[in-house]
């Protein structure tokens, strides 16, 4: 566990130092989002039945870009391998991406989320079950995206290959987030949203669980 | 050199797995056209006799690359990967299959060839799944890597399968439910149809096992002339 908040909290130091890449990151959101607005406006009806699936599909987009940082700087400096050599099982390495990954898109998350509100008119008084809805969003999209950057690390065209493949696995997820965001901005009792979190709460559990199962299998060797 | 003689013909099973197949198919395509019109689709039914076959093979197809996915990640054994590779294959195909002859059937029953609806959406995404595993097979060179992120592919890929099969009724939709449901055992349609969809589903699956032996052994000499 300890391991685990080290690697994350390590991560985030040295990306916290970086800053470009966050930064790029958010300003590459809100740029998305700005010209989607545009685009789909100025009517407010039609701005607030898109955006749900605006600030998910900029949300989904994010986090791609920002999936091949957390194995970036380690085939870079070429420390991956020091990190698997590390006595003990490996799933840690995995969880301690994921929760990088997690620290860094939850803030923007909810950047984004202000930036579609102002775009996009989406009203933020319930502004917990949205939370939860993103939260349980991202934990899906980046449980995914962090098991495949850690697969894709050794090779050449992993930025090109990273989205190909994750933006398929993980429609489910972006599905019910875009009907759980929607339910909630367009006012429906929470009860009948709930089935969207089960759905979700659930690929989350089978893409964490799979994901780190599966994690030492293909990183050794 | 021993070996590769053995390999090189496919064995006896795969023969008869073909055969059979191949020959049982134009007596299926008889039935299916002999079949009794639906009540409400009238003759249009007939191309359930072909889709629901087309997309069991494809479900079919994609669980065996998960099983066997599985089992080379435990036993790095390059067999398997080849199985695993070969069933994608197949299930790629005949899932398209599958669209295809659902979209024919959309047309003339929906008014259009397609619309965003789970079920159809949720099995464009499983075809874009297994699209993408071929990518990826296709952009690494080293066979071992090649072998493991494929294997990773197509366990992960595998959960959409049951969220597809489930989608109907997850989300209450335009398609079909399921004329025979698996989850509880019901069946919804007249026997005489049933007896001849369920002898579709034997001759698809007859076909399919064919198929992926035959594709197996290809691999196996591809690997083998790659390797020499």
């Amino acid at each position: 566990m300890r391991r685990i908040w080290l690697l994350a909290l390590r991560d985030l130091r040295l990306e916290v130092r970086d800053r470009l890449g966050v930064l790029s990151a958010l300003a590459f959101l809100f740029v998305n989002l700005f010209v989607m607005a545009l685009a789909l406006g100025p009517e407010e009806g039609t701005l607030r039945r898109a955006a749900p699936g605006v600030l998910w599909v900029a949300l989904a987009f994010l986090s791609t870009l920002l999936a091949t940082r957390a194995f970036g700087r380690e085939t870079e400096e070429g420390t991956l391998d020091d990190l698997l050599l590390v006595p003990g099982s490996k799933e840690w390495v995995y969880f301690g991406k994921l929760l990088f990954q997690l620290l860094v898109l939850l803030p923007l998350a909810l950047l984004a989320l202000f930036g579609a509100a102002g775009f996009f008119h989406v009203p933020l008084e319930r502004g917990g079950a949205l939370f939860l809805t993103l939260a349980l969003g991202s934990l899906g999209y980046a449980s995914v995206a962090t098991f495949y950057a850690g697969l894709l690390s050794r090779l050449r065209g992993r930025e090109v290959l990273l989205p190909l493949l994750l933006f398929s696995l993980v429609v489910p997820v972006v599905l019910a987030s875009v009907r759980a965001t929607a339910g909630v901005a367009e006012g429906l009792p929470l009860g009948e949203v709930a089935p969207w979190w089960q759905l979700l709460l659930v690929f989350d559990l089978v893409y964490v669980t799979a994901s780190a199962l599966l994690f030492p299998l293909v990183m050794e060797g | 050199m021993q070996k590769t003689a053995s390999l090189s013909r496919p064995d006896g099973l795969t023969w008869a797995f073909l055969a059979l197949g191949v020959l049982l198919l134009p007596l299926g395509l008889y039935l299916a056209l002999a079949a009794p019109p639906d009540a409400n689709q009238g003759y249009l039914v007939r191309i359930m006799y072909l889709h629901v076959p087309t997309a069991w093979v494809g479900y079919l197809a994609f669980f065996v690359t998960f099983l066997y996915s599985l089992l080379y990640l435990f036993r790095q054994d390059p067999r398997h990967d080849r199985i695993a590779a070969a069933s994608a294959e197949i299930g790629l195909v005949f899932m398209g299959l599958a669209l295809v002859t659902g979209m024919l059937w959309a047309r003339p029953t929906w008014g259009v060839y397609w619309t965003w609806e789970p079920r159809l959406t949720t099995t464009a995404i499983l075809f874009a799944v297994y699209v993408g595993y071929f990518l990826l097979r296709g952009a690494i060179e080293d066979p071992e890597l090649r072998r493991k992120a494929a294997a990773a592919v197509g366990v992960l890929g595998f959960l959409n399968v049951p969220i597809s099969y489930m989608s109907v009724k997850w989300w209450r939709s335009l398609h079909q439910t399921q004329s025979i449901d698996l989850t509880t055992g019901k069946i919804h349609m007249a026997p005489e149809m049933l007896q001849v969809l369920l002898f579709h589903l034997a001759v698809f699956t007859l076909l399919y096992l064919g198929f992926v032996r035959f594709r197996g052994l290809v691999a196996a000499l591809e690997e083998a002339k790659e390797e020499a």
